[in-house]
């Protein structure tokens, strides 16, 4: 089994990016998200491309660690690139053959393969943004205390915020300490003679059995830890709870949001302005 | 012959990452048959790296690991019947339960070998002797046990699969005195009456002195002794330089000869301290 996803590795590194303030980053990526999705100018994604592509350079994180986290979707981008060429109609004809006599023609338009291309792209973008800025330079705990304090308006309307933050924090604190105890019993199971890669669909699913089980019950067995170990630290949730990483709001944090404002600005503009391809 | 011969084997955890770690280093080992090994080390120095070699949960990246007279890795889609050979009770096996009962627990392993019911039965039934557990206990869920009683069964799991070489990493880690006496006790009765050879990886300088025969001593991906006990604990400055101690009993000799009292330096038991003392007090073993 295999773990290695690109979700919550953190790259440590010292850069700007790194530095800035996690709701600015959550703002940043937000905006960047809709500007993708607004822009219908081929045009637009020059500078879209180009924001991203400068961000990962002075980020420190070598494209190669952001490649290798983009491995596991690649086949996801393709088919839907795929579906999209073919399930485009235009007027401009690159290829048309006749599948099924009278019923079923599979016809190729320019429009089919530009749209496509975009498609792969807008998604790429939207993956190198999100890693990049959520799991590369931020730490997950960073990354929890940026979103609480974002939401935390929603307080007023009794929503139990910070709460939910913990137990976000809570859940991704366990996911190495979860992979561990899984291999280890999984080893345990092995040298009882446990075979999990042999046999039909059922019977590879009954062989999971003696994993989850114990895993579960581990589970459910450090939780109840936690919650005496927080008990008796006196956690009462988040009512007068104060923060030994204060954030604050500074110069590049304004910075990049005037940057990311000017880059939808940017896009809205070739959208009404451009004159390249509009999908 | 020796049943474990392990030669020239390397292995390392996160090969050609920034995270590296060499874990064993050109290991040469012999383990005879019919013995009980002790394996000692501070932590992080490979044991348990080392005795997932035994049984094939880890593949060397050089070297060879012969097991019985056959090389373990030869077919490698034939890795799981050696699993059948070497047993190996990991750390903290209690976390390990999962069956409705404690009868359908320790015959997991046994059924995974496609051995017929009434054989199945007798295992059962002979292991929890060995581990000194009474029958009516088959029929409980092992969630309801108490933690010494899930950890018997959790060894009466490994047991019960008859393996010729029973590898036991800190069979007895968190028990009471009580409790080790018992399990490790319980060890030895069985390795005598079935024969097989047991490798033990432990702390404590006590319990190796008093079950095993051999004592195998490793220190950063190496191993450094390699002896019976007595040629492994009288070489003192070693296991010092190496991070770990000498039997407590050891030491109260050491601190006895350093104030001027001629006793022998190899003593590492309390049987063997009494009658050293008594000799000392006037050649007869009446108090």
């Amino acid at each position: 089994m295999n773990f290695d996803v690109g979700f919550g590795q953190y790259y440590e590194a010292k850069s700007p990016i790194h530095k800035l303030d996690p709701r600015t980053k959550l703002l940043f990526v937000i905006v960047y998200i809709v500007a993708i999705f607004l822009a219908r100018d081929v045009y637009a994604f020059i500078p879209l491309t180009a924001l991203i592509l400068f961000s990962i350079i002075i980020s420190r994180v070598p494209i190669r660690v952001i490649l290798k986290g983009l491995k596991p979707l690649i086949f996801i981008i393709l088919f839907t690139a795929i579906l999209n060429v073919f399930w485009t109609n235009g007027t401009n004809v690159i290829f048309q053959k006749e599948i099924i006599q009278g019923h079923w023609t599979l016809t190729l338009y320019r429009e089919g393969l530009i749209n496509a291309g975009i498609l792969a792209l807008r998604i790429t973008l939207l993956l190198m943004a999100t890693t990049l800025f959520f799991s590369y330079t931020t730490t997950p705990i960073a990354l929890t205390d940026g979103i609480e304090s974002a939401l935390s308006p929603l307080k007023l309307i009794k929503i139990p915020i910070h709460e939910f933050a913990m137990m976000m924090t809570i859940a991704l604190r366990f996911i190495p300490t979860l992979t561990e105890e899984t291999s280890k019993i999984m080893n345990a199971q092995k040298a009882r003679g446990a075979d999990f890669s042999s046999g039909g669909l059922i019977k590879k699913a009954k062989a999971l059995i003696p994993i989850i089980i114990p895993l579960f019950v581990s589970a459910f067995r450090r939780a109840d830890e936690l919650a005496t170990a927080m008990e008796c630290r006196c956690y009462r949730g988040g009512k007068g709870r104060t923060k030994m990483r204060i954030m604050k709001m500074r110069f590049r944090d304004f910075l990049w949001i005037l940057i990311i404002a000017g880059l939808l600005a940017g896009v809205i503009l070739i959208n009404i302005y451009g004159n390249g391809y509009r999908l | 012959m020796p049943i474990i011969e392990l030669k020239d084997v390397c292995f390392r955890y996160g090969k050609k990452s920034p995270y590296e770690i060499r874990a064993l280093d050109k290991i040469n080992l012999e383990i005879e048959e019919n013995t009980i090994t002790g394996l000692i080390g501070h932590t992080g120095s490979g044991k348990s790296t080392l005795v997932q070699m035994f049984n094939g949960l880890l593949k060397p990246e050089s070297g060879s690991v012969i097991v019985d007279g056959e090389n373990i890795w030869a077919k490698p889609k034939e890795i799981g019947k050696v699993r059948f050979k070497v047993g190996m009770v990991m750390q903290y096996p209690e976390y390990q339960l999962f069956a409705e009962t404690v009868k359908d627990d320790i015959a997991y392993g046994p059924k995974n070998m496609k051995l017929s019911e009434e054989e199945i039965n007798r295992r059962v039934a002979r292991s929890i002797e060995f581990c000194g557990l009474t029958p009516d206990i088959l029929e409980k869920s092992p969630f309801d046990l108490s933690g010494g009683q899930k950890r018997r069964v959790a060894l009466a799991g490994v047991m019960a699969m008859e393996p010729k070489i029973l590898v036991l990493d800190e069979p007895a880690a968190g028990l009471d005195p009580k409790g080790r006496r018992e399990i490790l006790g319980g060890i030895k009765k069985y390795r005598e009456k079935s024969g097989t050879t047991v490798i033990i990886v432990s702390h404590s300088m006590e319990d190796m002195a008093m079950y095993c025969d051999r004592v195998v001593v490793m220190s950063n991906s190496k191993i450094l002794a390699n002896g019976t006990c007595r040629e492994v604990f009288s070489n003192h400055q070693l296991l010092f330089d190496a991070g770990l101690d000498v039997p407590e009993i050891t030491n109260i000799i050491l601190a006895l000869r350093r104030s001027g009292v001629e006793i022998p330096d190899d003593i590492y038991t309390v049987d063997g301290a009494l009658s050293a003392i008594l000799k000392l007090k006037g050649g007869n073993n009446e108090l």
